[in-house]
């Protein structure tokens, strides 16, 4: 095969894909289990709501779906259980406040990495020449 | 009796390590001392110490030795055969008598394949010496504070209540033991996954300890990481291992319908993986380019921290989880000990970076060593971010007395983009030519590989499977085994051009030629099947939950589930509560699932275990919520392509295997080769 045919080849299949993604909808049952993986069972050590098989954890994804029903957004429905169970059955740790620097230390870790890694091609480049 | 003879074989270990830390470390001052002859005594003696003291405490619970503390709390007359085995690791004291037998395994084989050489080496009895110093701690935490032979001096109806080191004073045996936690003798996986994640953690001391010892010589290069690769391969190869067994004996007894929760405990085995993981692909840096010696140093300690600090944290209590069954005094000796490890190896690697920094130059990012390097940023940031989310919970409470909650979407949130990215670096890196590969070439090589890839991801969409992360997962990991397949036939398509072998017999030749690189590229396939079966199960798997009476059949996920009876078995342990549920797909029986709840006698715990039926096409798994008279309530998960999972786990594990094979024919061409093809 020629480079030409694999661009039309990769052209057509990627088309398919991304058509495919976009037009695949997600139904309000996943929706409740999305967020009923953001939310820790409170009496089950560990794991969240969506996965449990305990009666609590069942009776408060029922509550999910009721809330969706209802027509609350996610992040009403998750303020809705942390307002009632407390913040720390929240799996999923907010954007803001105490829990910020939890998403962007890994962030900064990941700058810094590169930046090491830049630094070093730019330091030991000019030895190019001299050194063998 | 038993408890004197396991105590003086822990003393008669200690003192081995005492002599062997001694006599290995003398040898930096003293070169002429470094032989292994010098080192035999000690290496044998601890190796019997720990031999024996593990020997006394099967002794003492297979006999049901009730005098010994450990016995009368963690085992029972009424527990079978395998787990009364495996009770000597199922808590924390036992636990670390496994740790000393296999730290002395460890001391062992690293003493005979130097005394196979018998000659002076500074580097090798240096790195025992270092070993006996961790030996001193595991073998001192033993006689101390986490003495598994204990004797119990008020012995409870069943268990004991008051215990004593003095293992000479006369005890009094209990009447019967409480026996294991019922999570840890529900399923026979509990007496593998331990020790083989042991194997793991206790096996990454090695490379640590030829890196200090050839700090503290101050010899930079690469032959400390020459000396040390089987044993960190072996242990990568135990550590996965562990952890992959360790997700599948949740998915078979936790029951809440999954492998991989990013539990404390989890987490706490898995940054040692990814930074070993990150360690050997660097270290191949080092041996080809020269590249990264003060990162290696970096790495390995690393490593070596992390697997004490996924000791602290399994083993302290302190953060709760579904490990949190063994808690105690240890939580502060270990940190003390983390922290005595971090300070004295980096203050040595900081004392001897100008000895160790390396030389030698990246020509350009477009490379195999540029990829490498790709591929150690993501696997530490990976690391960082598993250890971050893990431990900031701790921290917040502790410095603001806040809480907050961090668990799986916040870890699935940065560990999907992260797997994507090197899954495509792994299948671009490893057909990357070393210091510089033209753009040219890698397009001619990966091409192919990514039709393929992009084509399976076509194939998904037809099957319906739409979302976006489950396509890219398809692709990524296609492109990955594409391209190593690919590579291959390349390879031996090249070599019967030249030699007139047939293709299959080039094929052969191609994977024995390069043993290293074609078991890497077998662990990469793993790797890439893994993450398709992650893909798929997570994304398409189906729940339920129904409440039906006898005889009732409800639909699920194209099969039709009908309760048809109660089961209940009486087993000497335990009580078995099972609902018997028939299965059926287009009106013919494709089996029977039985889960059901077990309630342990002795600890008056009652747990529910999940019955799964595996196909090609996926897994039912079925926990059952509630039985009685009227009826039962049981939750139905539909698992599609969960072996994939497994087999990518397994593969991954074994890999290494290939390398080994090969190695004693292959190593001497393969080193002269290395070091001359800079």
């Amino acid at each position: 095969m020629r480079n030409r045919h694999y661009f039309v080849l990769i052209g057509v299949l990627l088309t398919v894909i991304v058509v495919g993604a976009i037009t695949g909808d997600s139904s309000p049952g996943d929706r409740a289990e999305a967020i009923g993986a953001r939310i820790m069972c409170p009496v089950c050590q560990g794991s969240a709501i969506a996965g449990s098989p305990s009666t609590t954890a069942t009776a408060m994804m029922d509550k999910v779906d009721e809330l969706i029903a209802d027509g609350m957004t996610d992040d009403q429905i998750i303020k809705y259980f942390s307002d009632r169970y407390g913040e720390n059955i929240i799996l999923d740790p907010a954007f803001a406040g105490k829990t910020l620097l939890v998403w962007l230390l890994p962030v900064a870790a990941m700058g810094m990495g590169v930046w090491m890694i830049l630094r070093r091609r730019r330091t030991i480049a000019p030895g190019v020449e001299s050194s063998q | 009796m038993i408890a004197i003879l396991g105590a003086v074989a822990i003393l008669a270990a200690f003192l081995g390590c005492l002599a062997l830390a001694f006599r290995g470390l003398i040898s930096l001052v003293r070169p002429q001392r470094a032989t292994p002859s010098r080192l035999q005594v000690p290496v044998l003696v601890v190796l019997m110490g720990a031999v024996a003291s593990m020997g006394a405490l099967q002794l003492a619970l297979l006999t049901d030795d009730f005098s010994v503390a450990y016995v009368a709390d963690h085992s029972a007359s009424t527990t079978p055969f395998v787990f009364k085995i495996a009770s000597a690791w199922a808590a924390l004291e036992g636990s670390i008598v496994l740790w000393g037998l296999i730290l002395a395994l460890c001391i062992w084989t690293v003493w005979r394949r130097i005394a196979a050489r018998s000659k002076n080496d500074q580097l090798w009895a240096a790195a025992l010496g270092i070993m006996g110093i961790v030996g001193l701690f595991f073998f001192g935490l033993m006689l101390t504070v986490s003495n598994p032979f204990q004797v119990c001096l008020t012995p409870a109806t069943v268990g004991c209540l008051e215990a004593t080191w003095a293992v000479w004073t006369p005890a009094q045996a209990a009447m019967e033991g409480l026996g294991p936690n019922p999570l840890l003798q529900n399923h026979f996986l509990m007496a593998l996954h331990p020790p083989l994640l042991y194997a793991g953690y206790v096996g990454l001391t090695v490379p640590f300890a030829f890196a200090m010892s050839a700090l503290l010589i101050g010899r930079g290069g690469a032959a400390w990481l020459e000396a040390s690769r089987s044993w960190t391969l072996v242990a990568w190869g135990f550590l996965t291992l562990g952890i992959v067994l360790g997700g599948l004996w949740s998915y078979e007894v936790l029951g809440w319908g999954g492998y991989w929760a990013w539990d404390p405990v989890e987490n706490a085995s898995f940054i040692p993986w990814l930074i070993a993981t990150a360690f050997i692909h660097s270290s191949i840096v080092q041996r080809r380019r020269g590249m990264l010696q003060a990162w290696n140093f970096v790495l390995v300690i690393l490593a070596f921290a992390s697997t004490i600090l996924g000791t602290f944290l399994t083993r302290s209590g302190i953060i709760s989880s579904v490990h949190s069954f063994s808690q105690s005094p240890i939580g502060p000796i270990l940190l003390w000990f983390l922290a005595f490890i971090l300070v004295v190896s980096f203050g040595i690697f900081a004392a001897r970076l100008n000895d160790v920094a390396s030389s030698s130059r990246l020509d350009s990012m477009v490379s195999r060593e540029g990829f490498f390097l790709v591929n150690n940023l993501v696997l530490s940031v990976f690391a960082f971010v598993v250890m971050l989310g893990t431990l900031y919970p701790l921290f917040l409470e502790a410095i603001t007395g806040d809480t907050a909650g961090v668990g799986p979407p916040f870890f699935n949130r940065f560990a999907i983009p992260i797997s994507l990215v090197l899954l495509v670096a792994m299948a671009i890196g490893s057909i990357a030519p070393w210091r510089s590969a033209s753009p040219t070439l890698l397009w001619e090589r990966i091409r192919l590989p990514f039709v393929i890839s992009l084509a399976a991801g076509a194939l998904a969409v037809m099957m319906d499977y739409r979302d976006g992360y489950l396509l890219l997962g398809v692709i990524a990991g296609t492109l990955v085994i594409a391209t190593a397949i690919h590579r291959l036939f390349a390879s031996a398509h090249r070599r019967t051009v030249k030699t007139d072998e047939s293709m299959v017999a080039a094929i052969g030749k191609t994977l024995r030629g390069d043993r290293q690189y074609w078991s890497g590229q077998l662990s990469h396939i793993g790797v890439a099947i893994l993450a398709i079966g992650i893909a798929l199960s997570s994304n398409l798997a189906v729940t339920g939950t129904y409440s039906v009476k006898q005889f009732d059949t409800v639909s699920f996920a194209g099969m039709e589930l009908m309760y048809l009876e109660t089961v209940i078995r009486r087993e000497p342990n335990r009580e078995v509560i099972g609902a018997r549920i028939v299965i059926t797909r287009d009106g013919r029986q494709v089996g029977v699932l039985e889960p059901g709840i077990n309630s342990y006698f002795m600890q008056g715990q009652s747990i529910g275990t999940p019955s799964v039926a595996t196909s090609v096409g996926g897994d039912l798994y079925l926990t059952l919520v509630r039985i009685d008279d009227s009826g039962v309530s049981f939750k139905a998960l539909w698992f599609p392509y969960v072996w994939l999972v497994w087999a990518g786990g397994l593969l991954i594990a074994m890999a290494p295997l290939w390398g080994w094979l090969g190695r004693r024919r292959s190593r001497i061409p393969d080193q002269v080769e290395e070091s001359t093809r800079q």
